[in-house]
């Protein structure tokens, strides 16, 4: 299917962001900024929220979390080993590079979870691979043009992109969309590096109702257009945010503290967005690495606790976990100019108010390597995405499943695991199974108190495709089971409408 | 045989150059056919002069502690934009910036201006030339050397980081050699140092085993011999020619026609011109499906738009300082791969950037509020459109010159309403009151549609 967006989805995109009002080009920058109410703004949903710090480069994982008590470590590197005395010592004879003494700290507080030897089967060194292999969750040799952050959020917001929610569905401190963001029905993320320039530049854009022609060119116009709608749509929400919340504590002046400060103030002035994604360079680490790598590190860490003070001030600490990750690690022993090469397995951290603490795993084995001289990995990196999907995000275990086409056992990184229900709701759906489908769905949901039920599949156009229920429906549980064996293939959406909830699920029929 | 047409023209002039301004677009049609606009196209030209004395000042410390490098840079910065904008039919300048960001190298590690201005000439001068031979040519020009880390490798205990790229980024692209050819091929390219401007080879620092085997061959490899059995491999070509027809045609290769393209380098022992000459006389890329399907890159938006609206002495420091906005300055592609292109070019911020970039030009005023030199002069160049007193035509004739796409006729008219606001078009004249802001009004509103965006 063709993933234009035609006339009459594009129309219902544009009638919300405009607040229903014909568009012209002359009319829409009034109403560009048409924002949502001051009241929406002002709850804070207890969502929980992630924030992902990318190391970009590689980071040499064995000079971050050291396995400086072992000799075969200090043979390897010669003259950029980090030696015993000079590193911070933390448990189970690792330590940690001497620049993070503000990821110390935390530590001892019980506040990081560090995973030891996250990688993947068959590991790719080329820069450009492996971090596409991390954004999208993919096995080595597959390769997917979505995130599975994505994915995660395909899942979250059923009806994008016929209808953007109130809030951004993802924020990208930055200038170029993550892969992780993106999926076959656009990118999730909106992207920027001040909020308030974001809003003012904004406020020229235009975009229409026209339908993008159904030509290559078209499909290239559709993807501007989406972009340009989104930005309208959420320019004004994050700068109002961005004005309402406010830094208690300060950060250090580097790119990276400016943009989490950035995260914590949108966080505290209620966007409800649920991930975060934000970045900090230059980890690959070729030659005379020692300076140069101790000034990263040190960036890091300054930045990863000042935002946590931070969030322990203004009181969002509960909900708010950071992850790292790096394309990948480095090798074993270091090479002729003093840095390292390429590598394979490296640690991970998360911190926050929820994680258990401690190290997970067993030290690097450094006897054990791989034939290029890298280290084997102990956990597949889809084993922390589908922790953090369960047990911080809440996302039910068939779904978290889904994302990853399997299932991977959770390691024990959070203090106890959230589980998801439609709580408070009167009805509930369940994911619609098997998915994608070629003939037949079976589809299962829930009245949980006697009430009209309208339960409907659309196409992305909005088009009604058949009308499953339409009738008041007593309290129980209903299964049904639908054939799609002639409709075209493409993306539907099972819509159940009760009395005061509704309930979306994505369909893919092939 | 493409067919010779207002379409075929603009398509070719859009894709070889940046922007082109009425003028030229008249001066390409006088020329009668296609072949005669590509022969123009890839005519060879003298190197320019260089941008300044500078440029043969060995690189000491001094330069980077008191900003002079960073000065320089800019002023090369400057130099290279002005080349693009003074291209007229001439597709070298386009072939450059396609080599520079192919041969990725970031001026945050290199440092030194001179080395870069070392480099774009080199690849100035292979820009229709022969691939191969500025393959081994870069590979030991100082600024990749520094870039990526051959300068000081051993052979003994090599760099890897060079090795690899050549393979993966730079010949043959990934899946096509081992990890072990990459340490080898890091071996065979070892012993070489920066040393002043120039570079030396030390064998005293090159491997010193008799042979190496690199792809099932087995030989005492050095940088040309390991680089002509690079091109020996199938995949070089093809890696190659992909990458030429993701610039010139469509970001999604048609696989077929990229075999067509390698046989032809091939046969033509990997010259350019007239590989380039096939694929812009071949029918694939007039395709009506591939006109309008490419997202403008940085340069081609700062630099054509300013062509477009024959701006002649356009605001240099807007380009500069629009460019690092954009996501493209000349010199410092993101990492070695370069910049990927077409919707990594869009995010929310980016696009909103793209419309204040061209206000910028009619308003004179930048986003933060400084003075754009060289802004629009309003109604001389809307007087120089045939049509410029029939509001309907004009509009017609503006939006025609503007986007590769067709524009519904309901858009249209509200451009028209734009223009008259107010008056009808029977009174339209660009010598109405406040003609000017009423066209000011008009050519932003065409320059912010997303249809500006594609060519």
């Amino acid at each position: 299917m063709k993933k234009t967006i035609n006339r009459k989805a594009f129309l219902q995109q544009m009638a919300l962001i405009s607040g229903g009002f014909g568009i012209g080009l002359g009319s829409i920058e009034g109403k560009a900024f048409s924002h949502i109410s001051q009241q929406a703004l002002n709850i804070v949903e207890e969502g929980n929220v992630l924030v992902i710090i990318q190391l970009g480069g590689g980071n040499d994982g064995l000079n971050t979390l050291i396995p400086a008590e072992d000799d075969l470590y200090q043979n390897a590197r010669p003259t950029i080993g980090i030696k015993k005395d000079a590193a911070l010592s933390l448990a189970n004879q690792m330590y940690l590079h001497p620049s993070m003494t503000g990821l110390k700290k935390l530590y001892d507080e019980g506040l990081v979870s560090m995973v030891q030897g996250v990688g993947y089967a068959n590991p790719n060194r080329s820069h450009f691979r492996a971090t596409d292999i991390w954004n999208s969750g993919s096995d080595a040799q597959i390769v997917l043009e979505e995130g599975w952050a994505g994915r995660y959020l395909k899942e979250k917001y059923p009806d994008f992109p016929i209808r953007l929610p109130n809030h951004p569905m993802a924020i990208q401190l930055g200038s170029v969309e993550s892969l992780l963001f993106q999926s076959k029905i656009g990118g999730f993320a909106t992207v920027f590096d001040d909020p308030n320039l974001f809003y003012q530049l904004v406020s020229g854009s235009k975009t229409d109702s026209d339908p993008p022609p159904a030509t290559l060119a078209g499909e290239e116009l559709a993807f501007l257009k989406q972009i340009a709608a989104a930005s309208i749509q959420y320019s004004g929400v994050i700068s109002d945010a961005a004005n309402k919340g406010k830094n208690i504590n300060t950060y250090p002046n580097t790119s990276l503290g400016k943009q989490l400060s950035i995260i914590a103030k949108l966080i505290a002035g209620g966007l409800k967005t649920p991930v975060y994604l934000a970045n900090i360079g230059g980890f690959d680490t070729h030659a005379n690495q020692l300076s140069t790598h101790t000034t990263l590190l040190k960036n890091l860490s300054d930045g990863i606790i000042n935002f946590q003070i931070d969030l322990q001030k203004l009181g969002l600490d509960q909900r708010v976990c950071i992850m790292t990750f790096s394309e990948f690690g480095r090798r074993v022993n270091q090479n002729g100019t003093a840095g390292t090469d390429h590598g394979t397995a490296a640690p991970m951290f998360f911190i926050g108010k929820n994680v258990k603490g401690g190290i997970i795993g067993a030290n690097p084995n450094l006897k054990l390597l791989d034939s290029s001289g890298d280290l084997r990995h102990q956990f597949d990196y889809r084993q922390t995405y589908a922790t953090v999907l369960r047990d911080h995000l809440g996302l039910s275990n068939t779904s978290t499943a889904a994302i990853f086409s399997n299932s991977y056992e959770r390691l024990p990184i959070f203090r106890q695991s959230i589980e998801n229900s439609a709580e408070g709701k009167t009805i509930d759906l369940v994911n619609p199974w098997p998915n994608p489908v070629r003939d037949q769905v079976f589809i299962q949901f829930t009245v949980r108190e006697s009430q009209p039920i309208y339960f409907a599949v659309y196409n992305l156009v909005g088009e009604t495709i058949a009308v499953l229920v339409n009738e008041t429906k007593q309290k129980g549980e209903y299964n049904l089971t639908l054939t799609v064996s002639n409709w075209a293939n493409g993306t539907y959406i099972l819509s159940l409408v009760g009395k005061k909830d509704r309930i979306s699920k994505r369909l893919e029929v092939f | 045989m493409p067919v010779f047409s207002t379409i075929s023209v603009k398509h070719l002039l859009n894709r070889a150059l940046f922007g082109y301004s009425k003028r030229d677009f008249a001066m390409a049609t006088q020329m009668g056919s296609l072949q005669a606009i590509v022969s123009s196209l890839l005519d060879d030209k003298p190197l320019p002069s260089a941008p300044n004395l500078w440029v043969n000042t060995v690189p000491a410390q001094i330069q980077l502690d008191n900003g002079s490098a960073s000065a320089w840079y800019k002023e090369m910065t400057n130099w290279w934009n002005q080349l693009m904008f003074k291209e007229e039919l001439n597709i070298r300048e386009k072939m450059v910036l396609f080599l520079h960001n192919h041969f990725s190298n970031e001026r945050d590690k290199v440092n030194y201006p001179q080395y870069m201005y070392k480099q774009n000439q080199l690849i100035r001068k292979y820009a229709l030339g022969n691939f191969k031979q500025l393959v081994k040519e870069i590979s030991i020009d100082p600024s990749m050397l520094i870039y990526l880390d051959g300068n000081n490798s051993r052979g003994t205990s090599p760099n890897e980081n060079y090795g690899r790229e050549l393979l993966e980024l730079f010949t043959m692209g990934i899946g096509n050699y081992t990890e072990n050819d990459i340490k080898q091929a890091a071996k065979a390219l070892s012993g070489y140092q920066v040393k002043g401007l120039d570079v030396i080879f030390d064998s005293t620092r090159w491997y010193k085993e008799t042979s190496l085997s690199i792809f099932s061959k087995t030989a005492q490899f050095n940088v040309n011999t390991l680089i002509d059995w690079i091109f020996e491999q199938k995949a070089t070509a093809e890696f190659i020619c992909r990458k030429l027809y993701k610039e010139f045609v469509y970001y999604k290769p048609n696989e077929p026609f990229i075999q067509e393209m390698a046989t032809v380098f091939r046969k033509n022992n990997y010259e350019l011109k007239p590989l380039l000459e096939f694929l812009l006389l071949s029918n694939e890329f007039y395709k009506e499906a591939y006109i309008g399907s490419k997202i403008k890159n940085p340069q081609e938006l700062l630099i054509g738009t300013c062509k477009m609206l024959e701006i002649a002495t356009p605001d240099m420091n807007n380009w500069y300082d629009m460019a690092i906005i954009l996501q493209m300055q000349l010199f410092n592609p993101p990492n070695v791969a370069g910049w990927p292109g077409q919707r990594n070019w869009i995010s929310s911020t980016t696009y909103s950037f793209r419309g204040g970039y061209t206000d910028s030009l009619i308003t004179g005023k930048r986003y933060n509020g400084s003075n754009v030199t060289g802004k629009l002069s309003t109604l001389p160049y809307i007087r120089s459109f045939i049509n410029a007193e029939k509001a309907d035509l004009l509009v017609d004739d503006f939006c025609d010159l503007a986007i590769s796409l067709p524009i519904s006729v309901s858009k249209k008219e509200l451009l028209l309403q734009t223009l008259l606001s107010g008056t009808i078009v029977k009174n339209w004249s660009t010598y109405v009151q406040m003609a000017d802001t009423r066209v000011n009004a008009f050519i932003k509103a065409v320059l912010r549609i997303p249809e500006f965006q594609l060519i």
